[in-house]
């Protein structure tokens, strides 16, 4: 069996992260390449609408944990009561989504069944007979192919953000299960979860980037690429010249000497591809590039390319964008 | 307080790594230099001593040229090194590593051990967490800020996702793992390079602690560097055919969207 | 900014290349050897610091390199045994003329080329190996940290200045801000490699020269892997003529290494007329070339760096020591241009520099006996044989060939005593008076290289928050001046594309730096027709890594 560990949205507790469908949508994938049924868990500290939202997907059943403690995160409830939930079940895989909090209780509750956690996967693969699980290494330039080993069963895998897909998560009807947890208190205490603004940008977790380059050739114009970003919900970064050149803070920047990133969807503007900015970005899913000369190097790593005048070409894709995104919404 | 500090050599940063078609792992011929987010709680760890007294102690797993980053962290102002040696320390995962470390520390106390997020060549991001649960301690990960909380106590804030952050208390002995960008680096100045000299610099061997490949409970099958599968899709037309197909594109083929 | 924290030293040796660590590392045994004799008046080795601006020993060494091993033989015998050195006895080599078409075996291979007896290495490990043999022998090498300026009192070297670290782009310290160490020292030695900025304000503060001003060749060189059995480790190929014309000085090289690597590059001599001159551009074009492009089919380029050699031989060499200064290896100009061989030079000035500096520590002798230490060596004798090898091609390879045998025939004297030379920048002509420019062989990514993916494969790096440390006298110069005398050809020397051209908010050319880039070859240093143009050292540990270079 595969056990899929849904996780709830940190300040809107009856939603789930978005992540999780995503691991809903990789566990069925898992699931009939190795011929192996998929169940999925919710924990809480009351009941919302969220296991009967999970019971409409294609599962064998879904595992409906609910105790007080389960309300605010902590990794040793959250490790206690999986372990509780999954020794049971004796499945053969567990699949989590790479959050901020699955990255802090996953390798603990993988230690404490005896068994390993091959995080941050990008997809599967299969030898031997057995699925093995394709990572990211040296911050992208490599993928590792990896199994386990050792003997531990479940074998424990985190999924990066955005590797699979939520709306692929076939749908269906599962049933419900309640299971009871008994975690005891945890020796952390932690306080109010409360908003501040980051002093420093984290591109790493943008699930889209809009980057500019020197193409824009000057800072007034950036208020074009802004207009695009926002119409995406992106995040904004640049190459080095134009953080250089201080149009854009250090923070902004992409490449060998700035953050390496791979976000779900790149966007690449007027930037020429230098492979100082090619090893930042080129893990990303889908790289879209906009640049005039169509013998860039970027158009070398990009899915689809525009070659165009980039003042022309941003505000007509911002345009129909917003024409789109209002129309599907 | 007393601070361990566990810092990783990796590849620089910037170094061009190639495969070793013979070994299957990356060429040896780069230059190394210390883990980045390692050096992050290196800082906090100097900083905590700088304001409330104690000691911090550096430890790295790796083969004899990963000293070079204990001798940093003792120029910059660590008290004493621990250097778990191993030639073939970069083929242990992240829970053996835990192991040696755990191992490596019998014996000792220590009111903290800090890690960085994750590694720059590896990526796990969970040795830290690991050797909190083989120590039986509480841990936090994404630790933005550390201060003493009483006795045997400290206090943390941690990042959340999202913008979210969240104070966190907590009985020593504790595992954090410190978030990266938190401060600047210091530099190790000549003084400082002059007395890591003399500072005790402890050598233990993994197979003395009995930590080998065969603890790992995951195996790297293959290594290869990631091909593009698909080609470039190029887009003809004017700007406003060229965005509309564009975001036909992202929406129905590649559904990022 | 804050106070310089002080620090007294007794001897400061700046540059941990194959001079400054034969220094130290004689000087160690010689320190050594007299504690052992006398240990009533032993002399300490606390207070000798080896400054190194690389971020680790060698990473800042490049050279081809074919070494004679007369001057490691004196220090280290048993070199060629040591599998750590990995020095290859060279067994086969060849000078080959290039057309464009065909690269053709010289019948006689001219005596600077005969390699057999010497070794080919890697400089970068040469000054790893002899690094980890310093600091077993107790003096300390302080990499990451640079000499940026000298502290003189008078006309005497008083010490050195480190840099400081920890300043922003906009010059303000930041949180981490360190001041730079005021090293006292009655003994500093440069040993900076070619174009020391330290031996560079030294001679311009004294006033002091060479008879004739020094001049430089820029190697550009790549390290290849190439299919198994193209080229055995030991060979030594040197090319003459395509794609140089004849009024270019230099040349190629191929050398074999072990695993199916080569070593190759292309000098040209920083006294070229042409503004447009694209020394990197030249490398590129050479392996076009037919055969060079044969041997590279299926390979991988692993590393690129380029540098600046002296070879102006022996009359451009300065006054090499006086009151607490000795200068050197390149930083002197220890070369023998004909041969283009220098490391055994470099590491001889540093065992000598050892013993004068051992003597005035032992209170028997003073630093300023180094020169005559230099004359009365096999040093000199080498050097005078030569010494107007490099002059005589000021009129052109032919010409040059035809002085070359006259000076072999009349012990190196040829037609004058000394051949004058003018600097190489001054050689550049305005635009005006060229012809067409030349055509850039372009970058395919496979065989031929753009600067900037090159530099990527140095492994070039520096904190991008510090100030720029390239300093240009008057950017309007630059931008008015230059753009239409010379066509700003530092984006045609540097091999870094540190150098940009680019049109401003009016339509008008600014120039702009990416000192991020830069690969501490000094060219631009040496060749900006001006002279606006000073490097300094940036930020210790930033700059290439030029691992197996």
């Amino acid at each position: 069996m595969i056990v899929v560990i849904t996780e709830r949205k940190l300040t809107a507790p009856g939603k789930f992260n978005p992540a999780s469908l995503e691991a809903v949508a990789a566990g069925q994938q898992l699931g009939k390449q190795a011929g192996l049924p998929v169940a999925a868990v919710v924990l809480e500290a009351s009941a919302s609408g969220l296991a009967g939202e999970l019971g409409k997907y294609q599962l064998e059943r879904v595992l409906h944990a609910v105790h007080p403690a389960l309300g605010a995160y902590s990794p040793e409830v959250w490790v206690q009561a999986l372990v509780q939930v999954l020794t049971p079940l004796a499945p053969k895989y567990v699949l989590l989504p790479h959050t901020y909090q699955v990255r802090d209780f996953a390798p603990q509750l993988a230690t404490r069944m005896g068994s390993g956690l091959i995080s941050d996967v990008i997809g599967f693969a299969a030898a031997e007979g057995e699925p093995r699980f394709l990572r990211p290494m040296f911050q992208g330039k490599f993928t590792a192919e990896t199994g386990f080993a050792g003997g531990g069963a479940p074998g424990f895998v985190t999924l990066q953000i955005g590797a699979f897909r939520a709306d692929q998560a076939a749908a269906g009807t599962a049933p419900v299960a309640a299971v009871a947890v008994t975690p005891t208190a945890p020796r952390v205490e932690a306080g109010e979860v409360f908003q501040e603004a980051k002093q420093a940008v984290d591109l790493t977790q943008a699930p889209i980037i809009v980057s500019v380059g020197r193409g824009i050739k000057e800072p007034k114009n950036l208020e074009l690429v802004r207009e695009l970003a926002q119409a995406l919900g992106a995040e904004l970064a640049a190459s080095r010249p134009i953080c250089d050149a201080g149009w854009l803070p250090m923070d902004r920047q992409i490449g060998s000497s700035g953050q390496t990133v791979a976000p779900k969807l790149y966007l690449a503007v007027g930037i020429s591809g230098a492979i100082q900015h090619l090893v930042g970005m080129k893990g990303s899913r889908t790289i879209v590039a906009i640049n005039k000369d169509p013998e860039a190097p970027i158009f070398e790593v990009a899915d689809y390319g525009i070659v165009g005048n980039l003042f022309e070409v941003v505000p007509a894709l911002t345009a129909a964008l917003q024409a789109a995104l209002k129309a599907g919404s | 307080m007393k601070i361990v500090v566990c810092l990783k050599q990796v590849p620089a940063k910037d170094a061009p790594l190639k495969l070793d078609a013979a070994t299957g792992w990356i060429r040896e011929d780069v230059s190394f230099e210390v883990n980045e987010p390692d050096a992050f709680a290196l800082e906090t760890a100097l900083k905590l001593k700088e304001a409330h007294g104690g000691e911090v102690v550096a430890l790295t797993v790796g083969p004899a040229r990963a000293a070079q980053v204990l001798r940093e962290a003792l120029a910059k102002g660590a008290d004493r090194a621990v250097h778990v040696e191993g030639a073939e320390a970069h083929k242990l995962d992240a829970y053996a590593v835990a192991e040696a470390i755990t191992r490596a520390l019998a014996g000792e106390s220590f009111d903290l051990l800090l890690t960085g997020l994750q590694s720059d060549d590896g990526g796990y991001g969970q040795t830290g967490v690991i050797v909190a649960e083989l120590l039986g301690a509480p841990h936090a990960t994404i630790i933005m800020s550390v201060e003493p909380a009483g006795a045997g106590r400290v206090k943390v804030k941690r990042e959340l996702e999202s913008g979210n952050f969240q104070f966190a208390e907590m009985p020593t002995p504790a595992v954090l793992s410190i978030q990266s960008g938190i401060s600047k680096l210091r530099y190790a100045t000549l003084m400082g390079i002059k007395q890591a000299k003399n500072k005790p610099l402890a050598q233990m061997k993994l197979e003395d602690l009995g930590v080998t490949p065969g603890l790992n409970r995951q195996a790297i099958h293959r290594l290869f560097v990631p091909v593009k599968a698909k080609g470039t899709t190029l887009i003809p037309g004017t700007p406003k055919e060229q965005a509309a197909a564009l975001v036909e594109h992202l929406r129905n083929s590649a559904h990022v969207i | 900014m804050a106070e310089h924290p002080q620090l007294e030293a007794e001897v400061v040796i700046v540059g941990a290349g194959p001079a400054g660590l034969a220094c130290a590392l004689k000087l160690a045994r010689l320190i050594d050897g007299h504690n052992e004799r006398h240990p009533a008046k032993a002399i300490s080795k606390e207070n000798i610091y080896l400054l190194e601006k690389g971020r680790a020993l060698g990473a800042h060494q490049l050279s081809g390199a074919v070494m004679d091993p007369r001057g490691l033989a004196e220090l280290e015998p048993d070199f060629a045994r040591d599998p750590e050195l990995g020095a290859i006895p060279v067994h086969d080599d060849a000078l080959l003329v290039m057309t464009a078409e065909h690269a053709v075996p010289s019948p006689l291979t001219p005596p600077p080329f005969h390699n057999h007896g010497n070794y080919i290495v890697s400089l970068n490990r040469l000054a790893q190996w002899l690094g980890a043999k310093v600091e077993a022998a107790g003096i300390n090498v302080f990499t990451s940290f640079a000499g940026r300026e000298l502290l003189m009192d008078g006309t005497r070297v008083v010490g050195v200045r480190t840099e400081d670290k920890g300043v922003g782009r906009d010059g303000e310290p930041k949180s981490n801000f360190e001041p730079g160490y005021d090293l006292k020292s009655p003994i500093v030695v440069l040993a900076e490699g070619p174009r020391g900025s330290l031996a560079r304000q030294l001679l311009g503060r004294l006033g002091l020269a060479g008879a004739n001003p020094q001049i430089y060749t820029l190697g550009v060189k790549e390290v290849w892997e190439l299919t198994a059995g193209r080229f055995p480790a030991g060979r030594v190929y040197h090319t003459l003529g395509w794609p140089l014309s004849n009024d270019l000085y230099g040349g190629g090289w191929i050398y074999g290494l072990e695993n199916n690597r080569i070593s190759i590059g292309l000098m040209t001599a920083l006294e070229y007329r042409d503004p447009a001159t694209d020394p990197h551009n030249l490398f590129q074009k050479f392996k076009t070339h037919p055969f060079m492009r044969r041997l590279l089919e299926g390979g991988e380029m692993l590393r690129y760096g380029a540098k600046t050699t002296a070879i102006g031989g022996w009359f451009s060499i300065p006054p090499h020591a006086g009151e607490g200064w000795m200068l050197l290896g390149d930083t002197a100009g220890f070369v023998n241009s004909q041969r283009l061989k220098g490391i055994h030079l470099a590491i001889k000035s540093g065992l000598l520099a050892a013993e004068a500096v051992y003597a005035q520590l032992a209170g028997r002798g003073r630093i300023e006996d180094y020169p005559a230490k230099v004359a009365a060596s096999w040093m000199k004798g080498e050097l005078w044989a030569v010494r107007n090898f490099h002059q005589g091609f000021e009129h052109g390879l032919l010409a040059g060939m035809a002085h070359a045998a006259l000076q072999q025939a009349t012990g190196g004297r040829g037609l004058h005593a000394r051949y004058p030379a003018e600097a190489g920048h001054e050689r550049m002509r305005t635009i005006t008076e060229l012809g067409p420019r030349p055509e850039l062989v372009p970058a395919d990514g496979k065989l031929t290289f753009d600067k900037v993916t090159d530099v990527f494969h140095s492994g070039t790096r520096h904190e991008e928050d510090q100030p720029c440390h390239l300093l240009i006298a008057d950017t309007d110069i630059c931008n008015q001046r230059c753009t239409f005398e010379y066509g700003n050809p530092c984006q045609s020397f540097c091999p870094a594309h540190v150098y940009e051209m680019v049109f401003d908010d009016a339509g008008a050319k600014q120039i702009h730096l990416n000192p991020s880039n830069c690969v501490h070859c000094k060219t631009c240093d040496i060749m900006d027709p001006y002279q606006i143009i000073t490097w300094v050292p940036p930020e210790g540990g930033g700059g290439p890594s030029y691992e197996g270079m």
